[in-house]
């Protein structure tokens, strides 16, 4: 992948992609690590839930907020699969092809739901509702054949069944995973993603975002600590 | 007497299937006073020589025994930390998902007890980033301990500091191995790195590092609770304890079953149900797909005995096979799958499981040759043992084994000018070609060489290839 050098006129700066909200969900994430380029993969998700996948102008911000140069947020975040590169569907359908899949007709599942999206795996449908991936083990081998739609599991799905939750999603129905989490939304689950293990508050009480899902809220508990975290307390 | 489980670290899970992972079920079962006690009642080398005498041994793939791997971190180097490798990806494997999302105090009873050993301030949880459950659980639950000040400053009343710091990962097999996953955890590629130096001494931005596995963890609460001696009754002499066993395939219930370690694969087998019709077992992969290939089952399932016959008990994935298994088939997925996860650092391994694909690709599809189970072989021998990391020699065991015990079933291939079993078999161009990520970990397809999408789209033979690839019928089929 390229990043397209469009040149700014007297090098202004790349259009933000955060929101002030989001730049401060950022902080927040850096300062969970005492290496700040530790949040470079979660500061991605971010930037993935704006725009629903990872823009240059993303990546440029994220350089800036990192304090790195936007080759080396290319260079690192261009390894890893979750990481999107060309725009996705609301809901990315995961099927696994690994070895207890496949042997219990994980490729019939994927043949149904090419046909009823009509694109190969791999592919985003035209109305970028719906992508199709076939993917590595799930480590759900006791599901198999599994699927996992936005990253919540499906359990020996036959071919109908799959394309029965895809038609439910596209309908806007509330769709429950085997382990009744309802589906979210690509950049929903991004998101979620991106702010795993954030709880303390690191700037304004107030204004810090609940965590995703059903996850710990700030001032749960008479026990929380308001530690600030980041500054390496370790040296 | 019919086989039984032995149930230590998913036995509360079992009980409690309906709300095993809250604080308050945790507690009602004695949680957390076993972490308690370390941190309250024993010192840190009270707590690494426990671990060493009960002979846990790393429940991830390698079979390291825990309370060494302690033992090498220098004890005057601060800050230490604790690294959690939970980027379970080795296919047939998903004990790690389960104990996470359905008990995840136990886990952070478990960093609790190895940071207080290793006396890490922070600790990392490297969770696959797949696991959208598994990190909500963890998430939550490190929130709850948080709250009841079991983690934070001083936890337990002690002057000790824990912090849990969540990291999810975003699609890498290779981050499962412990120096790509530092890597990774830096903000870097998820690139193995060279040891010496090894983790344990300089890790982790540079600082002493413990890498322990989910279930090593899990396993830790109980060791302390109940002593050294409780854990070694059950398993053997070398591989003490007991080992989640993740037994899929062609089975009757397919789960995750926690055993003695040393139990038979045949009582494993009857555990999960037995094969699904009544079929006879054709091939069982007996440790995650790095593991060769096992057609025999009786044998006991340690760490020693299945390196004796040659393959390994790596991370407990049990994949049992039928009659119905095609197995130039289960090399290719094998091999692709290798392949789309060779993060490309090395040349034997990028290389390597490259042509292997192309090379099972054309016999699945009829178009092998003679020649062809050699000069596989011949690969593997060229990435077995030459490859920086342990990814290259798996992927080498993996293919060898399917090509040596099957070799009929290969010349099959070859002489039918077809796959002989005609279930549905074409390759899932997508699978790869479309891959739908930022980019694929390791290399591009080049042009020209194989029947890839990306080949030089002038060429007849490519063009035919590819049509060959993508036609919904195949023109192997009958």
């Amino acid at each position: 992948m390229t990043i397209k050098q469009k040149r700014r006129p007297d090098h202004a700066p790349a259009p933000r992609v955060l929101s002030p909200e989001l730049r401060k969900e950022a902080e927040a994430i850096a300062a969970k690590y005492p290496n700040a380029r530790s949040a470079l993969l979660p500061l991605l998700f971010l930037v993935q839930s704006v725009e629903g996948y990872v823009t240059d102008d993303g990546m440029r911000e994220v350089a800036e907020i990192l304090d790195l140069t936007p080759a080396q947020i290319l260079a690192s975040g261009s390894f890893y699969t979750m990481l999107k590169k060309k725009p996705q569907g609301d809901y990315l359908v995961s099927v696994c092809r690994n070895i207890s899949c496949t042997h219990m007709g994980a490729r019939k599942v994927v043949r149904a739901l090419e046909e009823h999206l009509g694109i190969e795996a791999g592919e985003t449908t035209e109305d970028g509702r719906f992508s199709l991936e076939a993917a590595e083990c799930l480590a759900t081998c006791d599901g198999a054949p599994s699927m996992q739609v936005n990253y919540e599991d499906f359990y020996k799905v036959s071919p109908d069944e799959a394309v029965e939750i895809v038609e439910k999603l596209a309908r806007g129905e509330v769709v429950l995973s085997v382990r009744g989490e309802p589906v979210k939304t690509s950049k929903e689950i991004s998101h979620e993603t991106a702010t795993a293990g954030i709880r303390k508050p690191v700037m304004d009480m107030e204004d810090m975002p609940t965590m995703g899902g059903e996850s710990f809220k700030l001032g749960d508990g008479p026990g929380t600590r308001p530690k600030v975290m980041g500054k390496e307390q370790d040296d | 007497m019919p086989a039984q489980e032995t149930l230590m670290v998913t036995k509360r899970l079992r009980e409690f299937a309906s709300d095993s992972w809250t604080m308050s079920r945790y507690l009602d079962t004695d949680g957390y006073a076993a972490a308690r006690r370390a941190v309250m009642e024993m010192t840190p080398d009270e707590t690494i020589e426990l671990v060493k005498t009960s002979g846990l041994r790393g429940r991830g793939g390698a079979g390291f025994p825990t309370g060494v791997k302690w033992s090498f971190v220098p004890k005057d180097v601060f800050p230490k930390y604790i690294v959690i490798n939970h980027d379970e990806g080795e296919p047939g494997t998903f004990k790690d998902r389960e104990l996470a999302e359905m008990d995840p105090h136990q886990l952070i009873e478990g960093i609790t007890i190895a940071a207080w050993a290793n006396q890490a301030n922070k600790a990392f949880i490297y969770c696959r980033g797949e696991f959208a459950l598994g990190s909500r659980r963890m998430d939550a639950a490190i929130g709850e301990a948080y709250a009841k000040g079991f983690l934070g400053e001083g936890i337990f009343g002690s002057d000790f500091d824990l912090d849990i710091i969540l990291h999810r990962g975003a699609g890498a097999y290779i981050c499962g191995e412990e120096s790509a996953l530092l890597d990774s955890l830096e903000g870097y590629r998820g690139q193995p790195r060279l040891r010496p130096p090894f983790p344990a001494v300089k890790g982790l931005y540079g600082q002493p590092t413990v890498v322990n596995n989910t279930e090593t963890l899990s396993a830790l609460p109980h060791i302390v609770a109940n002593g050294a001696d409780w854990f070694k009754k059950w398993g053997t002499e070398k591989s003490p304890g007991t080992k989640v066993m993740s037994v899929s395939g062609h089975v009757n219930r397919p789960a995750n079953y926690e055993v003695a370690l040393g139990m038979s694969l045949a009582d494993i087998l009857e555990l999960a149900g037995g094969m699904r019709d009544g079929r006879p077992v054709k091939a069982v992969i007996p440790g995650g797909a790095s593991a060769p290939l096992l057609t025999d089952t009786n044998i006991a399932m340690d760490f020693e005995a299945l390196k004796e016959a040659g393959t390994m008990l790596g991370s407990g994935a049990i994949v049992f096979m039928d009659a119905s298994t095609c197995m130039v088939r289960n090399a290719l997925v094998t091999a692709e799958f290798f392949e789309h996860e060779s993060c490309g650092k090395c040349t034997p391994c990028r290389e390597g499981t490259w042509w292997k694909v192309r090379i099972l690709e054309r016999l699945e599809h009829g178009e092998g040759r003679q020649e062809d189970m050699d000069l596989l072989l011949d690969i593997c021998d060229g990435m077995d043992g030459r490859s920086f990391c342990p990814l290259g020699d798996a992927s080498a065991w993996a293919v060898r084994s399917n090509v040596k015990l099957f070799t009929d079933e290969f010349q099959a291939h070859v002489d039918e000018g077809r796959c002989p079993f005609d279930d549905d078999h074409e390759v899932l161009v997508g699978a790869r070609a479309g891959e739908v990520g930022l980019g694929q970990a390791g290399v591009m397809p080049q042009p020209g060489a194989g029947i890839w999408t990306d080949a030089d789209p002038a060429s007849e033979a490519t063009a035919t290839l590819q049509d060959l690839a993508t036609d919904k019928e195949g023109p192997t089929r009958d």
